[in-house]
């Protein structure tokens, strides 16, 4: 969905990052590059909870007195609902804070244009399957903890379920730490053909190295993305089927297109609407 | 005044250091490059100077924001988790063709530094205690704020400052009440060349970086097994 150009704004796009990873921030800086492309925005730039610049820095990074806030995050949840508020002091869809009017947008994962992005990266690692003698799976990582980062999981299945334009024989949500395990994938799948596409931002340590494991083509957690060759193997030829790997959906450089389509949404939704003060 | 209208005052004063980064004016080479400013390591000067800007070898980039894959790893292979560490990788030259690109270029080598500096100018930057920063941590980083005061004054002479690779002037205190006692650490000024300013502007910490936080975690769990074996 195309946007009206916001010359006099900023966009901060807010991402975890990591410590330790370097492979982490990087499709964060490839979807601010994207952006940046366009000339949509005055200013965009990239915030972050673990990397420089942090949540609480944003403020000085900019002069513009409008600013979107989009959190790159797979979905709902402890970061989106409450750290990230918390950080830069929203209480709203917008708030006004030290002079500067805030938009905080809903994170990229829970976009329905995300099932586009999933699609496509199914077709880019198995161009050749037929797709009604394969099983597309969708893993996240999953928790007891909260409810809502699975949602956006679901959500997409049910998408690509009811679409028609490529027909999977199967569409399966799949998990790290809760039921259906990833690891269980080859007594849930049950056609010749299993595409697997990590519902995760970065290529960090779980869709580089624990997934694999899980998965059963690594036999031992490896070295970080950057360094390997991991996506570089499809197909594993691992129980009697062929399976084909995907690096994380939010490599993709067009989630470029979700952020900027959950900037659209939330002036659709908020465009009446007042805001808070403080 | 933008933050442009000031970068660009700051350099007529004769700023051209930040951090390792040399800041060198086109014009002033030899043979100058079609370019306004280029950028490169403070310890290969002299090799871009005596190249006008090209000197073999060097990879050269008229990208800003490459500055963040440049800046990304030391020569060493390390990972920079913070770009205030004193290892930034050199032979490299950057052919940058205006002050706008040059703004966005320092923005990248040190993330949001020449803006924080900024705010310190016009009096407007917060600086979070340690304490805050420990507060505010979740999951397994909850457990570093159960450090002491006096670990985490030992934790700052440990890791912190020059010596242990930073380059950044320390601002936060423990809390509101304590300050960092005396030490390399808490003295250095953020200039690791040695420059003045206004030649150079120091790199900023403002607060505690998330390496020291997972350092707190480990320090005070140390403390927390002491404490059970006494």
């Amino acid at each position: 969905m195309p946007i009206t150009a916001k010359p006099q704004a900023a966009l901060f796009i807010a991402g975890h990052g990591s410590t330790e990873n370097p492979d982490s921030s990087v499709p964060y800086f490839d979807h601010a590059d994207e952006i940046r492309k366009r000339g949509l925005f005055a200013e965009v730039h990239c915030i972050f909870w673990k990397e420089e610049p942090s949540f609480r820095e944003a403020w000085y990074l900019t002069d513009c007195e409008e600013v979107y806030v989009v959190p790159d995050f797979i979905s709902e949840g402890y970061f989106t609902q409450d750290v990230i508020p918390r950080e830069l002091e929203l209480t709203g869809p917008t708030t006004t804070v030290r002079g500067k009017t805030i938009h905080y947008c809903a994170p990229v994962g829970v976009h329905p244009s995300m099932t586009q992005l999933l699609l496509r990266r199914a077709k880019e690692v198995a161009p050749d399957v037929d797709p009604t003698q394969t099983t597309l799976i969708i893993v996240g990582h999953g928790t007891n903890l909260n409810p809502n980062s699975t949602k956006a999981i679901k959500d997409q299945c049910n998408l690509l379920r009811l679409q028609t334009e490529i027909p999977y024989a199967a569409v399966l949500d799949t998990y790290m730490e809760e039921q259906p395990f990833i690891a269980d994938w080859h007594t849930l799948a049950e056609t010749p053909n299993v595409v697997v596409v990590p519902f995760f931002i970065s290529d960090g340590l779980h869709s580089y190295q624990d997934i694999p494991v899980l998965l059963g083509f690594e036999s031992e957690v490896g070295a970080a993305a950057s360094q390997r060759e991991v996506f570089r193997h499809n197909p594993h030829e691992l129980h009697g089927r062929k399976l084909y790997y995907s690096s994380a959906i939010g490599t993709e450089r067009l989630i470029a297109d979700v952020i900027l389509d959950q900037i659209h949404d939330f002036d659709q939704l908020h465009s009446n609407t007042t805001h808070d003060t403080h | 005044m933008t933050r442009i209208e000031i970068l660009q005052q700051l350099l007529d004063q004769g700023f051209h250091r930040i951090g390792q980064i040399e800041i060198l004016r086109a014009e002033s080479l030899a043979s100058p490059p079609p370019c306004a400013y280029l950028l490169c390591h403070e310890d290969d000067i002299e090799d871009v100077q005596n190249a006008s800007g090209q000197p073999s070898g060097f990879s050269e980039s008229s990208n800003p924001f490459d500055a963040r894959d440049i800046s990304t790893y030391a020569d060493d292979g390390e990972y920079r988790f913070t770009k205030g560490q004193i290892n930034l990788k050199r032979r490299w030259v950057m052919h940058l063709e205006d002050i706008t690109a040059l703004h966005e270029a320092i923005e990248n080598f040190y993330p949001s530094n020449f803006s924080l500096w900024l705010a310190q100018q016009r009096g407007t930057l917060e600086v979070q205690t340690l304490r805050d920063k420990l507060n505010r941590q979740t999951g397994m980083y909850r457990f570093a704020r159960s450090i002491s005061n006096e670990g985490a004054q030992r934790l700052v002479q440990r890791v912190c400052g020059p010596a242990h690779q930073c380059a950044k002037k320390i601002l936060w205190q423990i809390d509101a009440d304590t300050p960092l006692e005396d030490s390399e650490a808490s003295r250095f000024n953020g200039i690791g060349s040695g420059l003045a300013e206004p030649h150079a502007i120091p790199l900023l910490c403002r607060e505690a970086c998330n390496h020291f936080v997972a350092e707190c975690r480990k320090e005070s769990k140390k403390e927390f097994e002491a404490k059970a074996q006494a």
